[in-house]
């Protein structure tokens, strides 16, 4: 009498093809699905793309205030710039707001900037920037100016002595920086620390909402293929198969989902300040490599989690028993 | 001597509802001969479904157990439970249990798919298997797109692809309208004797009665009579 074989293990590479084929006929079903996958990500997605973008909005506009600050302080002095010289002096690096300030002196017309040795005793004002100590002293670089009018972007910068006897009654050192207050400090910090509690909590949620919504599409999808599974089992499928059937499936469904999503929740995010703050502003400002980070995570995790989603029923299924698989009716 | 291809040794099978107990099969015992046409009598919920996926390896008794080509079914380990059910078993159902969204021709490719053969050979294959049950002119519709008795005989295609050695079905006419039901009795009996296939079938169809080599009638759970039908079978012939 013929002796009972074994079922032949299919090598992954059909099991690939045949996944496919099954995507590819249930093709408006897989889309379903897959739209799915695009929401949960996209809505998380498009929290993060937020997230950074007002942090960039609040740097860049720190900076305006600080060049704004400048600005004002200087007219001040002298009054309306154009038609004046400015002697210039750098220590060091200059920060962000220091260049923006130079880049707008430059614009402003009729206004001269220079050297402090080169200007003589022209100038009306001497601007000292960077973050080095200065290795002139003031009465120095200030040599020759009708008015001495010093404004020095940091409060504490080290300069060398002046020689003695030289009067620098009329030298003014005004702060661009100064220290905040203690006071101030301790504001600033509860306030951090209130923004990241509440983007933490807008994080949790919103995690929470993308997984729900992955979840569901996957079970969903799983579920009521329980009695195909049945069938499948009836026809000769081992459980290990359909495993290896749904993992495939819901990979490649997740993966396409997440990458719309991600996508699509990056450009709505954009659109959406782009609109109110202009796209300039905030196309300068962010942070780009925080936002690949964000999108590969995006990617992976809503992969990921398509797959745990699809891979618990489809298991469930493939254990039962083919005659309780085929009498399900979802 | 004929040989025997199934035997059914004490089956039982209990449902727990609850609290409550349902016997559905109190213990029936049946040795199925290799080529004949065995029909599964009884009124409704006799036990005929529960005993039929016993039969098939798609339900585990409660105790007892099935003898199917000399071993015991369910103590088989999973990848030669399904060889059996791969290539030894076609099952038919009352409600066709077709993949919706695959055609005719792939769904009667399944069972050659899982057993790992070619695209080419399954399609060959299937073609001519859907061209015996008359179907050969449509290969590509949907189950949605044809009439119940032609999802049926999509169904009976889909069984004997791979040539099993027993079809078991359950209520095959079930859905069918008197016609209909008839062709696909007349496919059955046509496969019994030209593929000297095992057809077991449950039913409460009498037509069935004429051109079954037995009857195994089933009353609340257990095997009630057996008979014979040689004579018929030799008078309609
Ligand atoms: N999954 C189940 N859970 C609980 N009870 C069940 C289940 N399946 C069947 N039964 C019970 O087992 C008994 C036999 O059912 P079965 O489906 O085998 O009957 P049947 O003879 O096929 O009936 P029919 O001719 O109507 O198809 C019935 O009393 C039914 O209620
Ligand atoms: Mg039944």
């Amino acid at each position: 009498m013929e002796q009972i074989g074994k079922q032949v293990k299919l090598p992954l590479g059909r099991a690939l093809q045949i996944a496919v084929q099954g995507i590819r006929i249930r093709f408006g079903r897989s889309l379903v699905t897959v739209s799915g996958v695009v929401l949960g990500v996209a809505f998380f997605m498009s929290n993060v793309t937020s997230q950074l973008i007002k942090q960039a909005i609040a740097d860049e506009r720190e900076q305006r205030q600080t060049l704004n600050l400048m600005l004002t302080l200087m007219k001040s002095e002298i009054g309306d710039l154009s038609g004046k010289t400015v002697a210039l002096a750098t220590f060091g690096e200059t920060t962000v707001s220091e260049r923006d300030l130079l880049a707008v002196l430059r614009k402003t017309p009729g206004l001269t900037l220079g050297a402090p040795e080169a200007l003589g005793g022209k100038a009306h004002l001497l601007l000292v920037l960077g973050a080095g100590p200065a290795t002139a002293s003031p009465d120095i670089l200030t040599a020759g100016m009708a008015q001495p009018v010093l404004l020095d972007s940091l409060a504490e910068r080290a300069y060398p002595s002046a020689k003695p006897g030289s009067s620098l009654a009329q030298v003014r050192r005004e702060l661009f920086f100064g220290r905040e207050s203690e006071e101030q400090a301790d504001k600033l910090k509860t306030q951090a620390e209130q923004a990241t509690f509440r983007t933490l909590w807008i994080g949790i949620i919103s995690i929470l909402v993308t997984i729900i919504g992955i979840a569901n599409a996957l079970l969903m999808s799983v579920t009521e293929r329980f009695r195909e599974i049945g069938t499948m089992k009836c026809l000769g499928a081992m459980s290990a198969f359909i495993r290896k059937l749904f993992l495939i499936e819901s990979a490649m469904l997740g993966f396409a989902g997440a990458v719309i999503g991600t996508a699509l929740g990056t450009l709505l995010s954009f659109a959406g300040y782009g609109l109110t703050f202009g796209f300039g502003l905030i196309t300068a400002a962010l942070n780009v490599g925080g936002l690949l980070v964000a999108a590969a995570a995006c990617i992976a995790g809503g992969t990921v989690l398509s797959m745990l989603a699809a891979i618990y029923p489809a298991n469930f299924a493939a254990r039962m028993v083919p005659a309780s698989a085929l009498r399900t009716n979802v | 001597m004929r040989n025997v291809i199934a035997r059914a040794i004490d089956v039982k099978r209990q449902y727990k509802l609850g609290k409550e107990t349902v016997w559905a099969l109190k213990g029936i015992s049946l040795d199925i001969y290799e080529g004949e046409y065995l029909s599964i009598m009884g009124p409704s919920g006799s036990g005929k479904s529960t005993f039929f996926n016993m039969i098939g390896a798609l339900d585990i008794p409660s105790s007892g157990t099935i003898e199917f080509m000399g071993a015991d079914l369910f103590a088989l380990p999973e990848e030669k439970q399904a060889w059996v059910r791969c290539n030894k078993i076609g099952y038919i159902f009352q409600t066709y249990n077709l993949v919706t969204v695959m055609t005719a021709l792939e769904n009667v490719t399944l069972p050659m798919v899982l057993k790992g053969a070619s695209k080419k050979a399954c399609d060959a294959r299937a073609a001519e298997v859907l061209d015996q049950v008359g179907l050969g002119h449509r290969l590509h519709h949907l189950p949605g797109q044809l009439s119940g008795g032609q999802q049926q005989r999509v169904a009976i295609a889909r069984a004997l692809v791979n040539a099993p050695s027993v079809i078991l079905a359950d209520e095959p006419t079930g859905n069918l309208d008197k016609a209909t039901g008839a062709e696909i009795i007349d496919l059955l009996k046509r496969l019994q004797v030209e593929h000297n296939a095992t057809i077991v079938t449950a039913t409460h169809d009498v037509k069935m009665l004429a051109i079954s080599d037995r009857i195994a009638w089933i009353r609340d759970g257990k095997l009630d009579r057996l008979e014979e039908r040689k004579d018929v079978k030799f008078t309609k012939e």
